[in-house]
Order: structure tokens, then sequence, then C-alpha cells
């Protein structure tokens, strides 16, 4: 995983994240999506069908003063809190 | 956040599993079934070295037969790009399995015995020695772990009446599971995968569970359902602290 | 260069100057044996 800042400035975010796919951009994207601050939040996997560009460019708004590299911060901690507990979940369920 | 999540088997194997998540939302259950099919990572046979082959195949074509072939793969022992070396010597009339197959590695050897590799006349032999080579499926389908992994929501039906008395009742073709009013979790092939076998002579309505997804969970005989599962989770777990590190520096 | 004879069944080897004819028994017919060199192949 590679990251890229295209832009930025206090609530906009657009970012390059090299070598992930719709399996972690898609649940990336969700776990914004339910974070307080963000405003929007999507991902493209192929910017306006540009030739060779296939990494996908994560996309951040947010408001209320959110710097939208810390909602990008605390999605990602939020998955991992979703995936410790679906992990406990599952082994208490076996 | 105070998710609560809730995992229910309906059928539990070793290869082979459906199980009910309660709490989850649709982008996390296509995450882990996309990491069970692309991200979880198996060892498959990528290098041949033929030293014999006086078989009606090509060496090609033997070479992609078995790369198919499922191994057992140790995930803790291993790193991706890895390999354990195999080999195999048959002699004819005979045919070649799985099976026939030897590692250099106790822990890795063929996930079933019987899959027939070529069968050899009087006369022709096959020798060689590969290496099998741990990578995702995103690399090559060879490396799939998951099979046949999907979900579907799991459908609530509820008895609102009772059918007119004299028409002739319709099958009511279902997939899936289903949760009965009684809570009870029932798969729809125990009824034929008609409804009406089960409520004779009742009007039922259907309606998905929001956040219910039952997964039905394949592996090739690699690892089983749970090490799948929990590896898929585990990848996404990785990536997101991966990106939680890199974001806050 | 390495042929097998198809009709005596014999080991030839071919030089530029004999053409294709086995020495032993006259036939123009050889076989191409396949080297015993061991082979790698990627599987893709």
């Amino acid at each position: 995983m590679e990251l890229r800042v295209i832009e930025k400035t206090d609530e906009e975010l657009r970012m390059e994240i090299a070598g992930e796919d719709h399996t972690f951009m898609n649940v990336l994207k969700g776990a914004l999506l339910e974070t307080e601050g963000v405003a929007a939040a999507t991902y493209d996997m192929n910017p306006e069908q540009s030739g060779g560009q296939v990494d996908p460019i994560l996309s951040v708004k947010t408001e209320g003063g959110m710097d939208p590299l810390d909602a990008v911060a605390a999605a990602s901690s939020r998955i991992r809190d979703t995936t410790a507990d679906l992990r406990d979940a599952y082994s208490a369920a076996i | 956040m105070a998710e609560e999540f809730d995992v229910e088997f309906i059928e539990r194997g070793d290869r082979s599993a459906r199980f009910l998540v309660r709490g989850l939302t649709p982008a996390f259950a296509n995450g882990i079934r996309r990491a069970m099919i692309a991200d979880v990572p198996t060892l498959s046979i990528d290098t041949v070295r033929f030293i014999e082959n006086t078989s009606v195949m090509f060496d090609e074509m033997i070479a992609l037969r078995l790369g198919l072939i499922p191994l057992t793969t140790p995930l803790d022992d291993f790193e991706v790009g890895e390999t354990v070396t195999l080999a195999l010597d048959v002699e004819g009339p005979a045919t070649a399995y799985s099976g026939d197959i030897q590692s250099s590695v106790p822990e890795v050897q063929p996930a079933d015995e019987n899959v027939p590799i070529i069968e050899l006349k009087q006369g022709q032999r096959l020798e060689f020695e590969a290496d099998a080579v741990l990578d995702s499926g995103k690399t090559h389908a060879k490396h799939q772990g998951g099979v046949a992994v999907g979900y579907r929501h799991l459908q609530r039906v509820e008895v609102v009446g009772d059918a007119g008395e004299f028409e002739e009742q319709e099958p009511n073709i279902l997939r899936g599971v289903i949760e009965t009013e009684d809570g009870e979790l029932v798969n729809a092939d125990e009824f034929g995968n008609d409804l009406t076998q089960r409520y004779p002579g009742k009007e039922v309505e259907v309606h998905d569970v929001p956040g219910a997804f039952v997964f039905h969970v394949e592996t090739d005989g690699s690892f089983s359902v749970d090490e799948l599962v929990l590896r898929a989770i585990e990848s996404l777990d990785l990536r997101a602290a991966e990106l939680e590190e890199k974001v806050r520096v | 260069m390495s042929y097998k004879c198809s009709r005596c069944k014999r080991d030839v080897e071919l030089d530029e100057y004999g053409g294709v004819r086995c020495p032993y028994c006259g036939h123009r017919v050889l076989l191409k044996e396949r080297s015993r060199d061991i082979k790698e192949v990627k599987v893709e």
C-alpha cells in the first residue's frame, strides 16, 4: 500500500492508494461515511477512463473543522475495531 | 462504535460451512467475501522441472494440471513467495494421481489424493520435481483458497393469514436460509425450496433482514473454513492498520 | 544431433555429409528423440 496525496486542503483530500482494489476501498469508503465530520467520501478505480491509471483514488470531503487525513485515520481505526469484533464473534461461534 | 456481531452456524464442516452474521454492513460483507477469494494465499505448484515425460501429453499441459492441485497450506509457517519442493515418479501402466506426489515438507501435502494427473500406458513414465509457491488468488486463480464463497440476505418469513380455501396453491420458491417466527434458522433446501411445503395453506410474507448475511464458504482443501474466514478478516485488518499508520505520520 | 531410425530403431548420428539416411539399414525416415536435459516449465 503506497499513498500519494494529489490534492489536500483543510476540508478536502484526493489521494491515490496504490495496490488496493474494491475489496478494501469499499470497506474504507463505508467506514468513512460512518465517521463523524465526513461530508462525502468516495473512490474511483479508473478515474476518467484514464489510460494507465489503475490504482484507486480516494476522495474525502469533511465538515466542522475535521482534517480529512484524520478522518481517514479514524475510519481505519473503525475498520480495525470491526475486524476485531468480528473475529471474536466468529471465534466464539466455533 | 458498539457494533454487536452475532455469528451462528447453520452447517459446519471442515471444508464447507454456512453461517449467519448479524450486524454487518454490506461493504464489510463484500470485503470479507472478496478477501476470502483473492487475498488469502495458498500454496500451488508454480515451476516444474521435467526429468522424464514419455506420456501422451506435453510438459506444459501436465504443468497446468499440476498447478490446479490443491495443497494443504499451513499459513503460519510460510510467507508469500516462499516455496516447497515436491516430486513425482510414476511408471506405466498406471495412472499418476495427486497422492503420488512426494513433499519435502510433511505439513504440505496434496489436499486430495485422488486427483488424476495422467494415465500412463506400458513404457510411459512421468518424473518431475516441482516448486510450489505461496501466493494469493489475485495473481493466479490456482492460488484461490475459497472456491465457492458467497452470501445472501437472511430472509424472515412471517405467516400473515390463510390462503384462500379453494385456491390452487402455487409453489413459492425461495433459496437461501429463512428465519421463522420462532427465530429458528432453516435452510430452504430442507423443505424443497418451496415455502408452501413448509407452510401449507398459509399466506406468507418474506422480508430481507437488514445487516444479516448468510455466508456459504467452501475451501479447496488448502485449509479449513475457519482458517479462511479468520485470515480474510485479518487481511482487512492488516490493511486498515497499515493505512492508519501511514496517514498518522 | 541424435535421431532414431524408424525401421531398425537404432540410434543414428547425422553429420552434414551423409544426408538424411540411416547408415545401418538405409532407411530415410528418422525420428528425433526428446533431449535428456531437464526441462523447466512455468505454470501459467
